[in-house]
């Protein structure tokens, strides 16, 4: 009977693992091992021709590390991620809170529609804002026809454009993550508040907004991490005149064809962004405890 | 506490003739669903009312529209002789027990208490005396700290009620509150609960579905059926006299009969049976006992002038506080409880039911 007790969590430990392997396999195939192959590829070195040649240097990263325009980099896409994250929070919150709440029947509906942009292509959004915020855009049209600026007003091709778009491409992710950490939220607490004197915005301020913290924290995360990875938006929208580390990724790759500095801007942009994250994880942690 | 309340004791002094609460004709209607239905009650300053229920009767709706929580189709609250159905909630100063306690999960015991004193901006000092004093009110000193997760349900309950208290609202609303808690602690916080009430002197107006609840905790019963109020009487008048077939099923046990009406009066299994209270116009009529307002007597036991049915003894239920002695009878099974004391009438015994025209109640039949 004692062997058969302790034959059970390993037969449980083996069933688990059978059932995850496929997800290990594709990942070590389609993540891992180009990654590796990455790492690896920082360490080449890139000869006068431009020509790749096999070794075992860190001349790549000396002069990665060298260069000040890396710290700049750094910080605009660091930055830009940060108030790109920020401005679809502060947008998708009210229109997650309305569904969580509505008693619609058209609930599921409009929950559709909000990340309904998913559905379209990157490329297909940013025309439409080019169509805009361009300086024959819809909103300079307006604002010369209507005599308000002689000039058209530069909207786009600046940091600007590139945070507004990449705001408008992380709403319909915040909007999910924010509806998942919703559940906590209890509409008898807010009402509770109300009947204990609290008026509706302090009902928001001591109730409502203390309770989908957690939902806020893991939607900003969410975004940050797809902000600072987003390319075809700042490629696009930046027009060659923002420089974020995706983009720089890129640039290196197939303008250069410098694959050793692309390989080593790619490993320093994986540690940057989790270092981030961990950061992230432990102040939130310790403001929770 | 003490003082202030005493000093709106002396305030009430003035319109203590007056109502406390007041709903007239209040309903709630959700597009072509009645909710709640021309409800109108008064409640005395200091006075409890059940309103009491099954799931769905609007008991609920009724409390939440009182609290501010849903705005009513129709009809007016009052509080004090002040229209206040217009007034939003956090304007009305009702302490509201919800039925979950929604306790501030992020927020300390004391703090939670503490919440509708920091909305009255009430100072530091007189907010950390007042909610010190709520607590040891429902006994529950020395967890001020504590997370609401971290305390059992009836130490919850406690919180939710001292938060409600603290405030010293005009009335106190308590929704199902102790239908979350088991049997044993249910009893406890019952009798805690009462002696708060009376003491501190509160109106207060709970929503419950459990008869005993209503029956033990309040001075009136409202009990409600499809959003209308079938009848509202104190517990004794309730149990003994209900005024509708609905009351008399939902409260207490009955021993429902089919009864005939003929020239010379009612007929209950071929033998006249008289009562002491109004007969319905219905033609189908039933008869409605108590089963242990129903005496066991011998076969040949003459009744004078109360009522009396033969029938054969079938079987016994044990139920523990008392024995059901189930009775075949003309007019079909009678349930009759004794204490089980003493000689009990076996089964296949021929046996007389006795019971008094007073405890005799005769509704129209339920529609089939």
């Amino acid at each position: 009977m004692s062997g058969r007790q302790r034959e059970q969590p390993l037969r449980g430990r083996l069933t688990g693992l059978a059932l995850i392997a496929p997800a290990l396999v594709l990942l070590g195939a389609i993540y891992l091992w180009p990654m590796l192959g990455l790492g690896r590829m920082a360490f080449n070195e890139t000869g006068s021709t431009g020509a790749m040649a096999p070794a075992l240097s860190l001349a790549t990263f000396r002069s990665l590390f060298e260069d000040p325009f890396t710290l700049e980099t750094t910080w605009n896409s660091v930055w830009l991620s940060f108030v790109a994250t920020l401005l679809a929070l502060v947008l998708a919150y009210p229109l997650a809170l309305f569904l969580h709440r509505t008693q619609s029947r058209f609930r599921s509906l409009l929950t559709v529609l909000a990340v309904a942009p998913m559905l379209v292509s990157g490329v297909v959004r940013v025309f439409g804002w080019l169509a805009l915020l361009g300086d024959r855009g819809l909103i300079n049209a307006a604002l010369m026809g209507s005599g308000l600026t002689a000039q058209p007003t530069r909207l786009v091709y600046n940091y600007f454009g590139v945070t507004l778009g990449l705001a408008e491409s992380l709403m319909p992710y915040m909007i999910l993550a924010l509806l998942a950490g919703f559940g906590r939220l209890d509409r008898a607490c807010e009402e509770a508040a109300a009947t204990l004197g609290a008026p509706p915005w302090r009902v928001f301020l001591r109730v409502t907004l203390p309770l989908t913290v957690p939902a806020i924290v893991l939607g900003f995360l969410l975004c940050f991490v797809l902000a600072m990875s987003a390319y075809i938006t700042p490629k696009l929208l930046g027009g060659g005149r923002v420089f974020l580390l995706a983009t720089e990724i890129f640039d290196h790759a197939i303008t250069n064809a410098n694959w050793p500095a692309a390989a080593a801007l790619a490993l320093y942009t994986l540690v940057l962004v989790l270092l981030l994250v961990a950061a992230y994880a432990a102040l939130t942690r310790r403001a929770e405890a | 506490m003490e003082q202030p309340l005493a000093a709106r004791n002396h305030q009430c002094a003035l319109t203590r003739r007056m109502s406390h609460l007041t709903l007239n004709r209040l309903s709630k209607r959700y597009g072509e669903t009645v909710a709640v239905a021309d409800v109108s009650l008064s409640v005395a300053r200091g006075e409890s009312v059940a309103l009491l229920g099954p799931s769905g009767c609007g008991k609920t709706t009724t409390l939440r529209m009182i609290a501010g929580l849903i705005q009513p189709s129709a009809g007016a609250i009052e509080v004090l002789g002040v229209d206040v159905t217009q007034v939003p909630a956090h304007r009305r100063n009702m302490g509201y027990v919800f039925q979950s306690y929604a306790l501030f999960p992020h927020m300390s015991v004391a703090a939670n208490v503490g919440f509708g004193l920091d909305e009255r901006g009430v100072g530091r000092s007189e907010r950390d005396r007042r909610v010190a004093a709520a607590l040891s009110q429902v006994r529950l000193e020395g967890l001020s700290a504590r997370k609401p997760r971290e305390l059992s349900g009836g130490q919850q309950q406690r919180v939710a009620l001292a938060r409600a208290l603290v405030i010293e609202p005009d009335v106190l609303l308590l929704d199902e509150s102790l239908s979350n808690l088991d049997a044993r602690l249910r009893d406890a916080m019952r009798l805690e609960i009462r002696d708060l009430q009376r003491s501190l002197g509160i109106t207060t107006l709970f929503v419950t579905h459990d008869q005993t609840e209503a029956l033990t905790l309040c001075d009136r019963i409202a009990v409600m059926h499809a959003g209308r109020v079938e009848q509202i009487a104190d517990p004794v008048t309730i149990y003994e006299r209900p005024a509708s077939r609905f009351v008399a099923e939902f409260v207490g046990r009955s021993v429902v009969l089919p009864v005939e009406r003929s020239e010379a009066g009612l007929v209950l299994g071929g033998r006249p049976v008289r009562t002491a209270h109004p007969v319905p116009e219905s033609r189908a009529l039933e008869l409605f006992l108590r089963p242990q307002r129903i005496a066991l007597a011998g076969p040949e036991t003459e009744a004078g002038a109360h009522n009396r049915l033969g029938g054969v003894v079938r079987s016994h239920v044990f139920v523990g506080d008392r024995l059901e002695v189930l009775v075949d009878t003309q007019a079909g099974r009678v349930t009759v409880e004794t204490s089980g004391a003493g000689a009990v009438a076996q089964p296949g015994d021929a046996v007389s039911l006795i019971w008094s025209p007073s405890d005799t109640l005769v509704f129209a039949r339920a529609a089939p």
